[in-house]
Order: C-alpha cells, then sequence, then structure tokens
C-alpha cells in the first residue's frame, strides 16, 4: 500500500538533486497494486450513492425488486417529477440552502475576530478558552437542542429559518474558532506589529492584513461549517415543523411510507448527492492545502 | 494584544455561546433533577430521574452498545485512515478523483447517507449486498432484525461515514512532514515500515491525536444513522445513548424529559472521561505557556 516508501532512494552522490522538486517527481515510482486497491475503494466508496441511482431511474414495479433486476428496463425519471409535482421538495431543498448560507455568514462573521483574538492574547486565557471550545464540540447534541426547542417554542420562533441557522451557528462556534485560530497562529505576529507601527489599528490589521493572508483559512473554514449545516438532521429534526423543514428529514418522513414515496426520497438523496459531488471534488485540493497551510498543527 | 480589544473582538462570539449553549446546557441540568414536560414548570425530584436511568437495564444496553461501536470504529479509522492516507498521497494524476469520491461519503448528510446504505443489504428493497455476500459465505443473515450482522452493518457505516474525514486530516498532515527527515532515515537504511512507525507517525501525532478525538467524539454522539440502519434498536440491544434519550425525552411527547435530560448529563460525564487525556494535554501546554 505504501507509496511514501518508493519515493526516493537516492544514491548518495546523486544527494544534491534531491533538493529538486521536479527531479524528485520523476523519479517517483507508483505502486501498481497500491493504485487498483485505491481506485476499487472509491468506487466502493461511492457504491451506495450508484445502487440508489439505479434503484430511482427504474420503473416502480421493478426499483426493489428481491433479486434485483439489472437489466431489461426503460429508465424513467419519473420519481423526480413526482419528487417536484407532488411534494413541497423544492421549498425544503430552498430551506436547506438558506440556512447552511446564512449560518456560515454568521459563524464566520463572530469566528473569526473571535479566532484573531485568541491567537494573538498571550499564555493562559487562551489556552481555557480552547479547552471549554473543545468541551462544547463534544456536548451531547440534545443537551443544548431540547432546551432550545422549549426556547424558541415560548419566543414563538418555532420552524423558522432563523431559529435553525442560529442554533447552528452555536453549534459550530467552537469549533470554527478552532480551525481558524489554528491558521491565525500560523501567521507572525511581527507582521501585526510592523502594521500597527505603520498607523494600522487593532481592527485596521485584522481587516487590511490578516484577513486577506487568511482567505484559504477562512475558505477552508467556511466550507467545514457549511457542510455541518448542510448535514445536520438533529437539530432540524427537534427544531423545525413544517415550514421550515430540511431536505434530510425530508427524507426520513417519506421512508416508512409506499414505494413511489420511497422512491421520491432516491430521488432527493440523488439531487442532494450531485451537488454534493461537485463541491468534493473542487473543494477537495483547497481543504487539504488549506490543511496542511497549518490548521490542524496546533 | 490590550485587554479591551481582547475583550471586543471575542465579545459578539461569546455572547452567542453563552446565549446558545451555557445557558441551554444549564436548563438540561435543571431539567435533570425536575419531573418535567415543555413549556411548564417541573417539580422537583432529587436524583430519582438519574436512579431510574441507572436502573434501566436498555439504558446499560445503550451505553455498552455506543461504547463499543465508539471503541471498533476508532481504531478501525485510525488504521485505515493512515493506509489510505499514504495511498492516495503517493498518487499522481488520479489524486483528485479518488480523494473526490471518498470525500462524498463524508459531505453528504449522515441520515442520507444511512438510507442508500441500508439499501444495499435489505432484501426488501432489492439489496444487492446481501446477495452477493449470501453467495460466498452460503449463509443467510438478518442485517435488520439480527444483533451481530445488525452491529456488523452499523460499524461498516459508520467507518464509511467518517473514514474521509480522517484520510484528509492524516492527507494534509503528511504534507507537513519535513522532506529533509524522511531523506535522512532513507540514507541511514530504514525500512518502508520503520520509516512510518519511527519517523512519519511521531512527526504527525498531534494531527492523529486530534483525527482520534474528532471520531470519538462523533461516535458517541451516533443518532441520525440508526433510524434507517436499526429500525429495531432497542429490541435487538443496538441502540445508541442519544437514540435513547430521543426515544424518552422527544418522540413520544414529552413524558419523560427529566430523565432524557438526566441521561444528557451522565452522557457528558462519559464523554469528559473519554476526552480526559486531550483535556490533561491541553492544560499542560496552558501551564507551560503561563
Amino acid at each position: 500500500m505504501s507509496s511514501a516508501t518508493d519515493t526516493v532512494t537516492p544514491p548518495p552522490s546523486r544527494l544534491r538533486a534531491a533538493g529538486h522538486p521536479a527531479q524528485r517527481r520523476r523519479r517517483r515510482r507508483r505502486n501498481p497494486t497500491a493504485v487498483v486497491l485505491l481506485l476499487a475503494l472509491a468506487v466502493l466508496m461511492l457504491s451506495p450513492f450508484i445502487w440508489t441511482a439505479l434503484s430511482v431511474t427504474k420503473p416502480t414495479d421493478v426499483a426493489f425488486a428481491n433479486p434485483p433486476v439489472l437489466g431489461g428496463y426503460t429508465p424513467t425519471f419519473q420519481a423526480f417529477k413526482d419528487l417536484w409535482e407532488t411534494t413541497y421538495f423544492a421549498q425544503y431543498l430552498v430551506n436547506t440552502a438558506v440556512v447552511a448560507i446564512i449560518s456560515t455568514v454568521i459563524a464566520l462573521v463572530l469566528g473569526v475576530p473571535a479566532a484573531y483574538a485568541l491567537s494573538r492574547f498571550p499564555g493562559y486565557v487562551s489556552a481555557i478558552l480552547l479547552l471549554l471550545a473543545l468541551v462544547f464540540r463534544s456536548l451531547p447534541r440534545f443537551s443544548v437542542v431540547l432546551p432550545m426547542y422549549e426556547i424558541s417554542k415560548s419566543l414563538g420562533i418555532y420552524d423558522t429559518n432563523f431559529a435553525l441557522a442560529a442554533a447552528l451557528v452555536a453549534i459550530n462556534q467552537p469549533f470554527s474558532i478552532w480551525l481558524l485560530r489554528n491558521f491565525f497562529a500560523e501567521i507572525p505576529k511581527e507582521l501585526d506589529e510592523a502594521a500597527m507601527i505603520d498607523g494600522c489599528t487593532r481592527f485596521g490589521t485584522l481587516r487590511r492584513i490578516m484577513i486577506p493572508l487568511m482567505r484559504p483559512g477562512i475558505l477552508t473554514a467556511g466550507v467545514f461549517v457549511f457542510l455541518f449545516a448542510f448535514q445536520e438532521y438533529l437539530t432540524a429534526l427537534v427544531l423545525t415543523d413544517t415550514a421550515s423543514k430540511t431536505v434530510p428529514v425530508f427524507i426520513t418522513t417519506q421512508l416508512g411510507q409506499t414505494l413511489p414515496m420511497l422512491q421520491q426520497a432516491g430521488a432527493a438523496e440523488m439531487l442532494l448527492t450531485l451537488p454534493v459531488i461537485a463541491i468534493s471534488f473542487i473543494a477537495q485540493k483547497y481543504l487539504v492545502a488549506g490543511l496542511s497551510d497549518g490548521s490542524v498543527k496546533g | 494584544m490590550r485587554r479591551r480589544e481582547f475583550a471586543v473582538l471575542i465579545g459578539p462570539s461569546l455572547l452567542v455561546m453563552l446565549g446558545l449553549l451555557v445557558f441551554p446546557l444549564i436548563r438540561t441540568v435543571q431539567w435533570s433533577f425536575q419531573q418535567v414536560s415543555y413549556g411548564s414548570p417541573g417539580v422537583f425530584v432529587g436524583l430519582s430521574n438519574y436512579t431510574q436511568a441507572l436502573s434501566d437495564p436498555r439504558f446499560g444496553r445503550a451505553v455498552f452498545f455506543t461504547l463499543l461501536l465508539t471503541g471498533i470504529v476508532t481504531a478501525l479509522i485510525l488504521l485505515v485512515g493512515y493506509l489510505v492516507a499514504v495511498g492516495v498521497n503517493g498518487l499522481g494524476r488520479l489524486r483528485p478523483y479518488v480523494l473526490g469520491s471518498m470525500l462524498v461519503a463524508y459531505v453528504l448528510p449522515g441520515v442520507v447517507g444511512a438510507v442508500s446504505f441500508s439499501w444495499l443489504f435489505d432484501s426488501n428493497f432489492g439489496g444487492v449486498l446481501n446477495l452477493v455476500i449470501e453467495r460466498l459465505t452460503g449463509q443467510e443473515f438478518l442485517w435488520f432484525t439480527d444483533t451481530w450482522p445488525n452491529r456488523v452493518m452499523i460499524i461498516a457505516h459508520t467507518v464509511w461515514h467518517l473514514l474521509p474525514f480522517s484520510v484528509l486530516m492524516i492527507l494534509a498532515g503528511l504534507q507537513g512532514v519535513p522532506k529533509e527527515l524522511r531523506e535522512a532515515a532513507t540514507i541511514d537504511g530504514a525500512s518502508a515500515w520503520k520509516m512510518h512507525l519511527y519517523v512519519i507517525i511521531p512527526t504527525m501525532r498531534g494531527i492523529v491525536g486530534f483525527v482520534c478525538l474528532i471520531t470519538i467524539m462523533d461516535v458517541l454522539r451516533t443518532f441520525d444513522s440508526l433510524i434507517p440502519l436499526s429500525p429495531q434498536a432497542d429490541a435487538i440491544g443496538n441502540e445508541s445513548i442519544m437514540f435513547y434519550v430521543f426515544d424518552n425525552a422527544f418522540r413520544d411527547g414529552s413524558q419523560r424529559l427529566g430523565l432524557g435530560s438526566a441521561v444528557n448529563v451522565l452522557s457528558i460525564v462519559i464523554i469528559l472521561i473519554c476526552l480526559f487525556p486531550f483535556i490533561r494535554d491541553l492544560l499542560k501546554e496552558a501551564k507551560a505557556k503561563a
């Protein structure tokens, strides 16, 4: 499996060339067994979606037949059509997107200054706060969400996008701060000092120097927070009813129902999966770069 | 940085967390000592919710199952995650495709992935994996109604769902291992095995610890995936702690909100015990800085 092992074995005489990245890359031998295994793994990881994609494009009468029907049918998009026409799927999709976008923006607006402060304020206070962030990140969700249910009902904001977004901002805030703080810690303090000697205020330094430098870090944190909000099931289940229901909650309510409804749930999954596949193919490059820039070293 | 600047920068975030995390948490602790339902003031009942939870065999089974799942999944994820990350790191042009395909399982909502995953095994829905496994082993497994086959399926799903995160993190960590260190080890004649064991893994200790921590916390919270994967979770002993809370404090009205809250408090204690080594490390670091 390991390919880091077959990277280089430079004989001492050629050591001078070893520092040159291009030459090193050329000499890297790839292990064909490892490549085949990894490709197989990639297909295996995708197999649940491939199977669901097959199930929802079959005519309903053979869609869930046992043993499965693998051919001899005409693919159909009826389930997708029914999903749009007979359910409130479009509404749920909008809810999911709105909640994810709002909570990402607010989480970053609150989290970036806080993380910056934590990375610059020396000593004990920062460490204690980070510890609290860690503990809050690991709380059982119900211990905050059930009281939120009661609070949102008494405030009259139960079943609104706003209540769900606010809950998700709070729940994901500790993780965002932790991630961002590690990015900020990589930026040398001398840069702040230089900016402030040149007349920047502390806030000016954050806005003019730090945030532009932090763009990959903020992007990485933003992607994570967006995904967390977009994925959230439990919080949405408790804090929403009909008006602001999200797609994951909708899918589970379809489960115990009729076969056509089950197929619609599968179609809803596909419509959710396809953009996610696009996002993960685009984002993986930035995530690896962003994360290795130092986010996880703290 | 001056104290005032620090306060202004961190204030808004802290206020949100106080209002929306600390305050609800206090409410949960309060409820755990009460006989209570939503919207009405509770009656103080002392520790009776706790004794009720601790003497409930169903709660004991939920704790056992959750800890079992956490242990197995975390071990698998660290081991497989490291191997896969090293493999992916060695890929060339194929790397973005392999990594992208793997990430899909992580970025989809857990419950959505679990529905798809359950269809692979469910003979009622023409599952294909249960057929393949039946052919290969000549045995029929009841994936949804027998305790251990169901456990295997839940473990497989949880690993499938969380593995991409550890691959991503460890891959990011591998980029940070200094090339000079590897070269030095190679010159000293280290074998591949020793290179990983004594050079690469020790340099990445922080990241491996971080992955371990996040995985433990995520698995302890298992909830969504059991809805499609284990419809009879309670009956076959595959109920998670969070599922137990949900059933008692939310699903059937709010009859036993006090009991659910008591379990929440107990699981916070369990989580803090699991986190103890990490908390100790952080405190040590803090003391060193002070």
